[in-house]
């Protein structure tokens, strides 16, 4: 490599006069602008400079207001007051802190950590959050002696409340402060902001939330305010309305009161939800101001489990409410026809086991619309056992069962449709003919959860729609699927359900009602295998754990209003007697307009 | 070869290692100064004067290992360290490490490390390499060649995204640029459609550059973010006035008015503290700083030399011009630090290397021969 450079190669002169000029440059325009600053305008920002005691904060937005169908209020926005502690002014915070914990009742610990938490995140300047709710007590304690401690500051921000408390906990969810994560997620959140956590309010968060505002306020040496200037206003978040009626989600609490289960009623043209109850629920206000760990402790395991959504999370058996799918299936793969009939003596033989009917002496010559009308279970023996497995899994996924409808609330559970596969991968077992005759009555492995019923329910009426169950009042219908039924098959099976109410023998007698079309099925749902001795107990002597789960699905259409109830109640022994009083005081409410409502 | 002999020793330009010194100190008291005060922010009292004379330890010994080889190797090894960089620029996408929201950082393990600092020194070596070729005014031919090899690195760097970096990368190389000069009629052409582009540029830029540029020319309409930056740091340097209020003793900066103040507004914090006469000093000496980058460019031994010494010269001027014209309120809010004054790690280390590089060219200017 030739290290030699030419003699002829110079320094590009004028490249060097360039960087002299800018030096030059550089030089003149800083010394003038430091000259016009601090010797020009000197005068004007030292008095600025003792002047300078401007602090901006934020105004908090409300969330949007929740009302149900009709304009009913169901959340709202109330005022709270929090305790702030503005560093800069705090002359001494050890003393404050625990002048704090005296006020408020709060223990010093707590508060120390919620302060070493949140310094990083809240200008020195600006109000941290130290107790996010003060009674008005404790306000006036605190204003009261506010002079002798500069830096506390009550700071007023809107509060949510829900009006009907744990009526519609499931569907709301409910707010609290923000913890860590969301804070790193979202650049918008401050610590002690209130998010959603669960539920529409979880869900719809960025709708609720709002923006929001900023105030400049002129302070004294110890922090007080002077004078005060809105910059920019807070921005209320969406106000939403829902599909729930809040009278008939009243009445549906008020019908489950003290039982264990759900009721959902659906409008099957467009997937909206009328009534979401899931029973026993919680109070969702007592959230907002963060539960103690011993009372979520509480909470989280009473053995009565309120926090479980039981419209979406809880499966379970759908016993004789399952007929209908098979009915489906059958019909769709060609293996019966509607005029083909089984004889049931009440029992059925398959290997060396005997399969029984509900009803010991059997219902002789079968067709398909007597199997729904008096839920013959031998008919649905010899129907699984034609079908298999893999078809009737098949159909059933097809019906929607086995995965999440899709509804806008988090944590919904899809069920269970067994398959050969998947009982190879849970069990390591091969599926024994045996299961398919479990299978076929909604017994065995099957799970679903209420939801999944009325959205099948609404299939067969709909034309065949699998619709997403929608919350939100005016949202357009979301078909997810049809059902492989031709509409000549539908009507079969719906005629049966009319017929179930309707009929003489019909299981579901008691929802008849004059001038309205009723369809209904009822569901005994088994939890345990009935030893002998339970067996010959009655009812009521049955240990509640051990009962039956107890399943009533219907559908109910006058002129061009229908509707679709569904109603499951654990534990609570016949579909008939346990569910069925429940849709019929539904109907009577929907249809004889008991509270007046359309 | 011995890899500093005593006639380098005698050669070496003292006066600029002394300048860099002096403003590498001067930044510490600033620092000092700008976190002394109150505990803040979880950090402790001393934490950031005491961290920057940690890296300023490690950027000496970088210094030194810059002056070391001699500068010309670097255009043998120029096209390889311009490839290597284009590929660890690449790396980042794909295995790069996210930090406040943006991939710029490989993780080495032992620390970070942000291949964008190092296409900085890249293009340094690169551009004086291609331009040193001749010092004939560039015509456009040369000229698209050279950008078109700016552009590589540059654009991996915006898309990052970090188009501080980027720019400033862009920047340097446009500087080398204007120091080989253009034929006069490129150069008219250029003055004319230059202007031109400025209105498509505002397309590339992200909601929050736009921000910022709106709210440099009317700071009230965002008070509490830039617009909040430029009044409070006016306020603390005019309040200094002539002679400042001394040492420790600024109000506005001290009572955390003043945000970032040891970062991009540290130059703030001492316009309060010393006036109007320290400020002054400060710009003194960081045109002398600069002007020894000028001696050593006229005085280099070859092209390649004095082109890496206007590289430099570059690298610093336009840290320095966009930083005080952001602090003094004459420019955007940018992020880009002051050399020298503005706390950073990778920052320093990378100031003083590139001291390193032109101390190393400077003492090299007698020597024809290498032995």
């Amino acid at each position: 490599m030739s290290l030699y450079e030419s003699k002829t190669q110079q320094p590009p002169k004028n490249g060097l006069l360039l960087l002299q000029g800018l030096i030059l440059l550089l030089f003149c325009i800083f010394a003038l602008r430091f000259w016009y600053l601090q010797i020009h305008k000197g005068e004007y920002f030292s008095e600025q400079a003792r002047n300078n005691q401007l602090r901006q904060d934020n105004l908090y937005a409300p969330r949007g207001l929740l009302r149900d169908r009709n304009g009913q209020l169901l959340a709202v926005n109330e005022p709270a007051y929090a305790l702030g502690i503005v560093r800069e002014d705090c002359k001494d915070l050890d003393a404050t802190l625990i002048t704090v914990s005296e006020w408020t009742g709060v223990d010093l610990g707590k508060l120390k950590k919620v302060f070493k938490k949140s310094r990083r995140r809240v200008k020195p300047f600006e109000p941290l959050i130290l107790v996010p709710n003060l009674t008005f007590e404790q306000v006036a304690v605190i204003e009261a002696n506010s002079l002798h401690w500069p830096g506390l500051e009550v700071v007023v921000r809107p509060r949510r409340k829900y009006l009907q408390g744990p009526l519609l906990s499931h569907v709301l969810g409910y707010v609290s402060e923000v913890d860590e994560a969301e804070l790193e997620n979202d650049s918008d959140l401050a610590v002690g902001d209130y998010v959603g956590k669960q539920g529409l309010e979880s869900v719809l968060e960025k709708r609720f939330r709002g923006i929001k505002g900023r105030r400049q306020s002129e302070v004294d040496a110890t922090g007080r305010r002077l004078k005060q200037r809105i910059l920019n206003p807070p921005i209320a978040g969406e106000d939403i309305d829902l599909s729930i009626d809040l009278g008939l989600q009243e009445l549906g609490g008020k019908l489950l009161e003290g039982k264990a289960g759900a009721v959902v009623v659906m409008n099957p043209d467009n997937g909206q939800i009328l009534a979401f109850v899931s029973s026993p629920s919680y109070d969702n206000n007592a959230f907002t101001d963060g539960l103690s760990q011993k009372q979520w402790v509480a909470l989280r395991d009473d053995p009565r489990t309120p926090l479980q959504n039981r419209v979406i999370q809880s499966v379970y058996p759908p016993g004789s409410v399952f007929k209908m799918t098979v009915a489906g299936a059958g019909l769709h793969y060609g293996v019966i026809t509607p005029e083909d009939t089984v004889y049931c003596p009440g029992h059925m033989k398959l290997g060396k086991y005997v399969f029984r009917c509900w009803k010991k002496g059997g219902h002789g010559e079968t067709n398909l619309e007597k199997s729904l009308v008096q839920s013959c279970d031998v008919y649905y023996y010899k129907l699984g056992k034609k079908l298999g497995v893999d078809r009737l899994s098949e159909y059933a996924f097809a019906a929607g069962f086995g995965k999440p409808t899709g509804i806008s609330l988090p944590h919904e559970k899809g069920g269970l449709i067994p398959t050969r596969k998947w009982k190879r991968r849970r069990f390591g077992e091969i599926w024994h003919p045996g299961e398919n005759l479990n299978f076929s009555i909604g017994q065995g492995y099957t799970l679903v959860t209420p939801l999944q019923v009325a959205r099948s329910i609404s299939s067969l009426i709909n034309g065949g729609r699998l619709l997403r169950p929608q919350l939100l009042a005016g949202e357009p219908a979301e078909e997810q699927g049809v059902i492989p039924l031709t509409d000549r098959q539908r009507e079969i099976i719906r005629k049966a359900m009319i017929e179930t109410v309707d009929g003489p023998r019909g299981t579901a007698r008691r929802l008849r009602m004059k001038g309205v079309v009723v369809g209904g099925k009822t569901g005994t749902a088994q939890v345990v295998k009935l030893t002998d001795e339970l067996k010959k107990m009655k009812d009521e002597d049955i240990p509640y754990k051990y009962r039956d789960h107890a399943w009533m699905a219907s559908f109910a259409e006058k002129d061009t209003q229908r509707y679709v109830v569904v109603c499951m109640v654990e534990h609570g022994l016949h579909g008939s007697s346990g569910a069925g009083p429940i849709v019929k005081a539904i109907y009577d409410h929907i249809f004889k307009g008991k509270k007046g409502k359309k | 070869m011995s890899p500093i002999d005593r006639r380098l020793l005698i050669h070496m330009n003292w006066f600029l290692l002394g300048l860099a010194a002096m403003l590498f100190f001067v930044g510490v008291l600033n620092l000092y100064s700008a976190s002394g005060f109150r505990l803040e922010e979880g950090m402790s009292v001393s934490s950031f004067y005491q961290k920057q004379l940690i890296w300023g330890l490690m950027g000496f010994a970088g210094m030194i290992t810059f002056m070391l080889f001699d500068y010309r190797h670097l255009r043998t090894i120029a096209w390889p360290l311009f490839w290597v960089t284009v590929i660890l620029l690449a790396c980042v996408p794909v295995i790069g490490k996210t930090i406040y929201g943006a991939r710029r950082w490989l993780d080495l393990g032992f620390f970070n490390f942000q291949p964008s600092e190092m296409a900085k020194i890249t293009i340094l070596v690169i551009g004086a390499k291609i331009l040193s070729r001749s010092s004939d005014p560039l015509n456009i031919k040369n000229l698209a060649y050279v950008v078109g090899v700016g552009l590589i690195p540059a654009g991996m760097v915006i898309t990052q995204p970090d188009l501080g970096s980027g720019l400033n990368i862009l920047l340097i190389l446009g500087g080398m640029i204007l120091y080989r000069g253009l034929t006069p009629k490129l150069f008219k052409t250029l003055a004319l459609v230059g202007p031109c582009l400025i209105p498509i540029g505002w397309f590339f830029l992200h909601d929050y550059q736009k921000r910022r540029i709106v709210s440099f020319m009317n700071p009230a309409s965002d008070p509490l973010g830039a617009g909040y930056h430029i009044i409070q740091s006016e306020i603390a340097i005019g309040s200094g006035r002539v002679w400042g209020k001394g040492f420790l003793g600024g109000t506005q900066s001290q009572l955390r008015f003043l945000p970032e103040k040891h970062t991009d507004f540290a130059i703030a914090v001492f316009g309060e503290e010393w006036g109007f006469a320290g400020a002054m000093a400060l710009l003194s000496l960081f045109c002398v700083f600069l002007y020894q980058m000028v001696v050593t460019a006229r005085e280099a031994k070859d092209l390649f030399g004095s082109y890496l010494a206007a590289g430099v010269f570059f690298y610093f001027f336009w840290q320095i011009l966009i930083n005080m014209g952001m602090v003094l309120g004459l420019m955007p809010v940018v992020g880009i630090p002051l050399p020298f004054i503005s706390y950073g790690g990778s920052g320093t280390v990378v100031n003083l290397c590139l001291v390193g590089l032109v101390l190393n060219v400077s003492m090299r200017r007698y020597v024809f021969k290498q032995g």
